[in-house]
């Protein structure tokens, strides 16, 4: 090598190599996850990309203290609702999903910033997998915290919080359920339909399409169909599919049961057939479109 | 252990052939690889990485199997892609760091080499800015910085100077050179433009239409395609078989004489040749082949091609 000192007249701090360990497949895995985890919600990024966290924020956290609030007017911790909180919340899950699923996924490939992670040591599926749990961690952000809020909240209300615990603990069981399924459910929905999109914006429109259309040809399908078969019609919503699973995993009776008076259903386990169902062949998709060596 | 191998690499795709039997063995340094656009230098450079998968042949790099370890390859390469590669709303040393640490690198040691890269390619200043802002010359640099977060032995650096005006060029080029002799960081970087590359290179790979054109030094690129172009206003014909009775080779276009040039005796060949015969000479030029007069040149003249790699 020539003189150091020749070039370096500027910048002569000197060139130190790097003689450290190198750390190989999994940290890089760890490394985007969490990265990306910290980009959905906004961190390291500009400001404009704060935005929509916040907002999902107070949409997720304002029903919590609205129920508290509710509960300590009435004295009685027992009518803190937690399927309640998922039939608030689905809407805005919904949208949270539209938003930042794409601007996860499609960014990379818009910018080409993919092209630059898979020169790592990394697979293209590690970085579908990598994308996915970020996604479904900041889904649960906003499924399983506000629960917890909750339930401490209903401890906190409780004459004896102690005896209060040891006879509802087991309503943890189900709060960590509905909030797994429905954030792996939304995340992985919104990151296969956005792998299929060329840009953030038709990636978010097809996530909220894909909300928007299912409710409607399950109603067309409900019409259509044979009485018998026609019931199972409202398992195609994905928002009543979710509210149902919530209202079976906390054994809950449907808040407004008269608005489908045709259906009524009365679904307990089945609800959550369309969401498994669904999140299976999302994963399916997902993997397929990163597998292909081309992207 | 050569740093890059390529063994009859060849890389089909329905309508065409991107590398065709390719094969080429090179030593650390900084090398030059050159050809028009669509040649095959991109492919070469993704099929090094293990991003592509070769229709038939095999590449190592470093001695690892591009096909077999691709992710143990890359710890130890740096790549620059020709194309765009940066988000927007991350600041410069958010990303070299991020960068870093994706290519295997300890949080800690991740930030520190990324204000390490960053104060070399020029960015120290703008480093909190959002790489939105940046110019092209800017975003140009900072794909640079991140190529080397991880101190890699071999740096891939596709078209870096694409996009960039002639000073932004100039700068490029710099901290290419710097990189390959001052870090002793192999880099293999590709251009267009022959002229541009050549001067920063030890050695230079020519590849067109898939095929290796040439490969062997800078130096023995430049004897071949160097030439001096004589007017000679009487005796052109007598001058010129003169020329040749003397080793040179040269081609007669009625007053145009056009010798090939290998070196300074060439001019006292010339002096003398003119003297003795006395024939006035009107114009002395050294030329320079461009780069389609040499795959023109080779195309007719496969030896050539032979001729540079026994150089080597």
């Amino acid at each position: 090598m020539t003189d150091a000192t020749a070039a370096g007249t500027i910048y002569d701090l000197g060139y130190q190599h790097y003689e450290g360990e190198r750390l190989g497949r999994a940290n890089a895995i760890r490394t985007l996850a969490a990265y990306s985890l910290r980009s959905a919600f906004g961190l390291g990024r500009g400001e404009r990309a704060k935005f929509v966290p916040v907002l999902m924020g107070l949409f997720c956290f304002i029903p919590v203290i609205g129920q508290m609030v509710m509960a300590n007017a009435a004295g009685d911790p027992s009518r803190i609702n937690f399927a309640q909180q998922t039939q608030f919340t689905n809407l805005f899950l919904i949208l949270f999903a539209a938003a930042q699923a794409p601007e996860l996924i499609v960014v990379d490939k818009q910018l080409g910033v993919l092209g630059l992670y898979l020169s790592r040591s990394l697979r293209s599926t590690d970085y579908a997998f990598a994308k996915w749990a970020a996604m479904v961690g900041a889904m649960l952000f906003y499924t399983l915290l506000p629960q917890l809020i909750l339930f401490a909240g209903s401890l906190l209300l409780a004459d004896a919080p102690w005896h209060a615990f040891t006879e509802t603990w087991r309503t943890l069981g189900p709060i960590l359920g509905t909030s797994v399924v429905i954030s792996c459910y939304l995340a992985t929905v919104g990151l296969a339909l956005g792998s299929l999109a060329a840009r953030k914006g038709y990636a978010s429109a097809s996530v909220i399409a894909f909300f928007l259309m299912t409710p409607v040809l399950s109603a067309i399908a409900m019409t259509l169909l044979p009485h018998d078969i026609m019931r199972y019609g409202i398992l195609g919503n994905p928002i009543e599919a979710m509210s149902g699973f919530a209202r079976w995993a906390f054994n809950v009776k449907p808040l407004v049961s008269r608005r489908f008076p045709l259906a009524a259903p009365r679904f307990g386990v089945e609800y959550f057939y369309p969401l498994i169902i669904t999140t299976v062949v999302a994963a399916g998709l997902l993997t397929y479109r990163f597998r292909r060596s081309d992207i | 252990m050569p740093l890059i191998s390529a063994r009859e690499v060849t890389k089909r795709y329905p309508t065409v052939t991107a590398l065709d039997a390719f094969t080429v063995d090179l030593e650390p340094g900084i090398i030059g690889f050159v050809g028009a656009n669509g040649a095959g230098k991109s492919t070469f450079i993704r099929i090094l990485l293990g991003l592509l998968p070769p229709t038939s042949g095999r590449a190592t790099v470093l001695g690892f199997d591009a096909q077999e370890q691709p992710l143990e390859l890359r710890k130890w390469v740096g790549y620059m892609p020709e194309h765009d590669c940066l988000p927007l709303d991350v600041s410069g040393t958010e990303f070299v760091t991020h960068m870093g640490r994706m290519s295997g690198l300890r949080p800690s040691a991740a930030r520190e080499r990324a204000a390490e890269m960053l104060r070399h390619v020029g960015l120290h200043e703008e480093r909190y800015r959002l790489i939105g802002s940046y110019s092209t010359g800017m975003k140009q640099r900072i794909k640079l910085a991140q190529a080397l977060a991880h101190d890699p032995k071999l740096l891939l650096l596709d078209e870096p100077t694409n996009g960039l005006d002639p000073e932004g060029r100039d700068e490029m080029l710099g901290l290419v050179e710097r990189t390959g002799r001052d870090f002793g960081i192999a880099v293999l970087v590709t251009s267009h433009l022959l002229g541009e590359i050549e001067r920063v290179c030890d050695t230079l790979v020519a590849i067109d239409a898939g095929k290796l054109r040439y490969c062997g030094s800078v130096a023995a690129l430049t004897e071949q395609t160097q030439r001096l172009r004589l007017e000679v206003d009487e005796d052109a014909e007598r001058m010129a078989e003169r020329l040749r009775a003397r080793g040179l080779t040269v081609t007669a276009q009625g007053v145009e004489l056009m010798v090939g040039f290998h070196d300074d005796s060439v001019f006292d060949v010339v002096r003398d040749t003119a003297a003795e015969l006395g024939a006035p000479l009107a114009r002395v030029e050294l030329q320079r082949h461009r780069l389609e007069d040499l795959f023109r040149a080779t195309s007719d003249a496969p030896a050539l091609a032979a001729q540079g790699a026994a150089h080597d």
